[in-house]
């Protein structure tokens, strides 16, 4: 009846890893698009097109009321309002608001994932990766920290929460944070741990957690690196070798 | 849904008498009665957002349904509470009172390492609401709702429970248990965020509160690891 999620999360990342990873949202688009139709090697047909580019507006005009107003506070209508089109075009591409935002929400984590792939790539041990993938994410989401918000509203929701928290990329983002204590166990840094799957939801919640200091109170990302990396060292105490 | 109306107007009558010292020398009793009826609808209204909170989640109520449930049109709710978030904190604030007052009552008797005293500490909480773990994460959610006022204590900002934490980790401090070298609020902090998330378990796999707090204990015992001091 209650199963440990971590234990869930990493199902079926290895088939997700092979995939090729959109870099650019509108890349990702482009790859539905020629994945629903028949003929892919053909040319995206006029039809296919506009649709796309209905697709893009919406989601750009989405993605800033969000920002602006909170994912309770914007409306579908103001964001048709705001793309310059009808509701009912919004609605031929999207199901609800919902399922908008978690289009903008998955799109981004795509490219989180990448930018915190690339950021740990350079740590110097697991320790150090871990606190690198922290801060990938705290300067990701920098400059857009009003939309963390709302993702935050749209996570902690009994609605829509268990989507988002079980979506393929926050799968990749906790495989992220696994794959650092994994390597610092084969360097000898870390012993073995029989609480990996455990670590690592608490490291990710951590790492979740510090984003109310940039929401709430304004910390700066070296603010943000300081408690990360103490809060790190707290977490991994259990298994540091020294 | 018309019960907890019935029952709730003579005990404000009698509430507000006390609690209200109205002026002597005003015999105006149009005024008095009509604060006992605003009080009257905001308990209604706090009794009706409690219970759609806790079956459909904080996003999923809207106030309009709010105030249908509570018999009470969409106006008298607004002339009550601001938004939303405010119904909600104030349906939080009422509920946990209770909570905490008993952890008040209990956390100076508690023995044992700060381990188990933290242990015990969050078996209390879970076993008070275990029932009610999505309006928990309802309270969650709303910390991030744009509508909620500054002067709402959403539970990131939970000062209370922040506070009888800190609390716990000093004594143990004082009793050699607990590092005095670690910083006891980001100790708090990894409490915190283990017990929020311990809450979405609950609430998405349908656990109880003995489930809930194995979980805690285990978090507690890794985060533990890091706060002791080292032999």
């Amino acid at each position: 009846m209650f199963t440990d999620p971590c234990l869930d999360a990493r199902a079926g990342l290895d088939e997700e890893k092979g995939r090729a990873r959109p870099s650019k949202p509108t890349m990702m688009h482009t790859a539905q698009i020629q994945a629903a139709s028949d003929t892919p090697v053909k040319a995206p047909t006029r039809r296919a097109l506009a649709k796309q580019q209905t697709r893009a507006k919406v989601l750009d005009a989405a993605r800033r009321l969000f920002s602006e107003q909170g994912y309770e506070g914007a409306t579908i209508r103001d964001i048709a309002a705001a793309a310059g089109m009808s509701t009912g075009a919004v609605f031929a591409n999207f199901t609800d608001k919902s399922d908008l935002f978690r289009e903008i929400m998955l799109t981004d984590m795509m490219a989180l994932a990448e930018a915190m792939r690339e950021a740990a790539a350079h740590g110097t041990s697991a320790e150090d990766g871990l606190l690198r993938l922290f801060v990938a994410g705290y300067r990701f989401y920098q400059t857009q920290l009003p939309l963390a918000r709302a993702a935050f509203s749209v996570g902690w929701s009994p609605q829509d929460g268990p989507a988002l928290r079980s979506a393929p990329p926050v799968q990749i983002l906790l495989s992220l944070f696994t794959e650092q204590l994994t390597k610092g166990v084969q360097s000898g840094e870390l012993s073995q741990d029989d609480q990996i799957a455990l670590r690592t939801q608490m490291l990710f919640d951590a790492y979740l957690a510090n984003y109310d200091q940039a929401i709430f109170q304004g910390w700066t990302l070296e603010a943000l690196k300081a408690r990360s990396h103490d809060q790190i060292r707290i977490l991994l105490a259990g298994i540091r070798r020294r | 849904m018309t019960a907890p109306h019935n029952l709730a107007l003579p005990e404000d009558l009698t509430e507000s008498a006390t609690a209200d010292p109205a002026p002597a020398a005003a015999p105006d009793v149009t005024l008095g009665l009509r604060r006992t009826q605003k009080q009257a609808t905001r308990n209604r209204v706090v009794e009706a957002a409690r219970e759609l909170f806790d079956t459909q989640g904080y996003q999923g109520t809207t106030i309009r349904e709010i105030a249908r449930h509570a018999g009470v049109s969409v106006g008298s709710v607004f002339t009550t509470f601001a938004s939303k978030g405010e119904v909600l904190s104030q349906v939080m604030a009422e509920r946990l009172d209770g909570l905490y007052a008993e952890l008040d009552r209990v956390m100076p008797h508690l023995r044992g390492a700060t381990v188990e005293r933290l242990r015990t500490m969050f078996a209390i909480h879970f076993s008070f609401e275990s029932r009610h773990t999505r309006l928990f994460l309802a309270h969650i959610a709303a910390a991030y709702d744009w509508t909620l006022p500054p002067t709402a204590m959403p539970m990131g900002r939970n000062q209370r429970l922040q506070t009888i934490l800190r609390e716990c980790l000093e004594k143990g401090v004082a009793e050699g248990d607990v590092c005095p070298q670690v910083d006891r609020q980001e100790v708090v902090d990894l409490l915190m965020a283990a017990y929020a998330w311990v809450y979405r378990l609950a609430a998405w796999n349908d656990a109880d509160a003995p489930a809930m707090t194995a979980v805690m204990d285990r978090q507690i015992a890794l985060i533990a690891a890091g706060f002791q001091p080292r032999a």
